[in-house]
């Protein structure tokens, strides 16, 4: 059994190193669009989330612009989108629970709830207001050949440094003191709390995963249990490789490290070609309306990520892991949606709507869209490179 | 491996969300002399992904992590 422990050890329980894990996201994303036709995306379906809470509330949506276009047909568990969020919980809770990596954290100040509370609402205004959060307005909705996503990006890249500057103010700073010490601090280690919370890991992995089998081989609903089952690996591999788009690029700024970023753009260029290849055989990419939208919801979303600490799939792992300042952002991004959702029609065509949607594969050919969103993504490469080097440049005119 | 390591500061980051551990953790760095320990508890899991890497980027030595649980201890030296 030597080797099951190791696996155990290696695979289910330590942190999972974070390139080949946002590649893996990469590659999962393009099947992800071959088989059931629509991108890997979280934000749409928070909006209906609110939509259905606001009939419950006895609110009438049905002449809402914005829930027309994220179509209400169905419910979470009738839904492509729905069922691949239940996956990605399940991944989350199997990974943090069988990393041990559970643990009711509150929130060390009230400005952290704030920072929560209105960083998570106007993130998710303005990932709507772009059509797609870090996911379909970034790393699925680039590779779709869709400009917006270039549009919503190089905004978004803007937002975060003007929230890296908020944030990074005295107010804002961490009010924790350096102690002297004599000795390391015992951290508890309860061994069966680790077996017990282990089991409770295993239990949800498998109940989704019987859930999934039901979905495909007795419900007749193969697509919902397939992307349910795409949901748990999307799951499994941010939390497990603590994949955060909010740090990626923020951390850029406040302490100059880029790993992260270059390691999103890299999974973007292997996403890239998969999708290519299904939209040739006939598969029509997911395009947005190329207009102010994109790059007022980029900057907003930007903004509003850094303020929260997370983004709009960020938190969803970090609330399983008992993290309360998540449960905050998480609710933030619904209330965000629902507004922009509420305020949409008051300026839809202006921002949105009469504005083109434009499909790189279509303005440059197909093979001159593939190329120029390879050029594209080499010169965002670059550009993180050079954002690194400007704080190296800054640190050392500081004298360090 | 960590009983051997004796700490010179200790900075105890619980409760405070990413990045203000990574940040907090270079700036008192910043104070420490050549040759002392930082001890650094963090219970924001996704420093896991910066503290290491930022103190070896800023010429500090990561001498120990310990993740086996919800906190997580670095130790680190100038």
């Amino acid at each position: 059994m030597d080797y099951f422990k190791q696996f155990k050890q290696n695979y289910l329980v330590a942190f999972w190193r974070p390139l080949p894990a946002v590649i893996a996201l990469g590659v999962l994303a393009a099947y992800y669009f071959g088989l059931m036709g629509t991108y890997w995306a979280v934000t749409g379906e928070f909006t209906r989330w609110g939509g259905h809470i606001l009939q419950l509330l006895g609110v009438d949506i049905s002449t809402w612009e914005y829930f027309k276009i994220m179509k209400m047909d169905g419910n979470s568990l009738t839904r492509i989108d729905g069922v691949m969020i239940i996956g990605m919980f399940a991944g989350c809770i199997a990974a943090a629970f069988w990393g041990n990596n559970v643990k009711l954290r509150m929130p060390a100040s009230n400005i952290r709830i704030f920072q929560a509370l209105i960083g998570g609402i106007i993130a998710g205004f303005g990932a709507r207001l772009g059509m797609g959060c870090n996911l379909a307005s970034l790393f699925t909705g680039i590779p779709q050949f869709s400009l917006h996503a270039w549009f919503f990006t190089l905004a978004m890249i803007v937002g975060v440094y003007l929230g890296a500057k908020v944030t990074m103010l005295p107010f804002f700073q961490s009010k924790f003191k350096l102690q002297k010490v004599a000795c390391a601090k015992e951290l508890p280690h309860d061994a069966n709390k680790v077996k017990r919370f282990f089991t409770i890991g295993t239990i949800v992995f498998i109940a989704m995963i019987i859930w999934a089998l039901y979905l495909i081989f007795v419900a007749n609903s193969p697509k919902l249990g397939v992307a349910m089952l795409f949901g748990s690996a999307f799951g499994l591999l941010i939390a497990k490789a603590q994949i955060c788009f909010t740090s990626a690029f923020r951390d850029i700024f406040t302490t100059g490290r880029s790993q992260m970023a270059t390691a999103i753009v890299i999974g973007m260029a292997v996403s890239t070609i998969g999708v290519f290849s299904y939209i040739m055989i006939g598969q029509p990419p997911k395009i947005m309306w190329a207009g102010p939208n994109a790059i007022i919801g980029g900057l907003l979303f930007g903004f509003g990520i850094v303020l929260a600490g997370g983004c709009e799939c960020g938190w969803m792992y970090r609330a399983v892991e008992g993290q309360v300042h998540f449960w905050i952002v998480g609710i933030g991004n619904v209330i965000g949606a629902t507004l922009l959702a509420f305020m949409w029609d008051s300026f839809s065509i202006s921002l949105a709507t009469s504005w083109p949607k434009i499909n790189l594969l279509e303005s440059f050919g197909n093979y001159g869209g593939l190329f120029m969103n390879y050029i594209l993504l080499f010169l965002l490469f670059l550009l993180i490179l050079k954002l690194e080097k400007n704080y190296r440049k800054k640190l050392q005119a500081k004298g360090n | 491996m960590k009983e051997t390591i004796i700490p010179t500061y200790r900075l105890d980051m619980q409760g405070e969300p990413c990045p203000y551990p990574a940040v907090k953790t270079l700036e008192a760095m910043e104070n420490l002399k050549e040759g002392e320990i930082l001890e650094i508890i963090s219970d924001c899991p996704q420093s896991i992904n910066n503290i290491p890497q930022d103190a070896k980027n800023h010429g500090y030595k990561v001498l120990s992590i310990d993740s086996s649980g919800p906190t997580i201890q670095y130790m680190i030296q100038k």
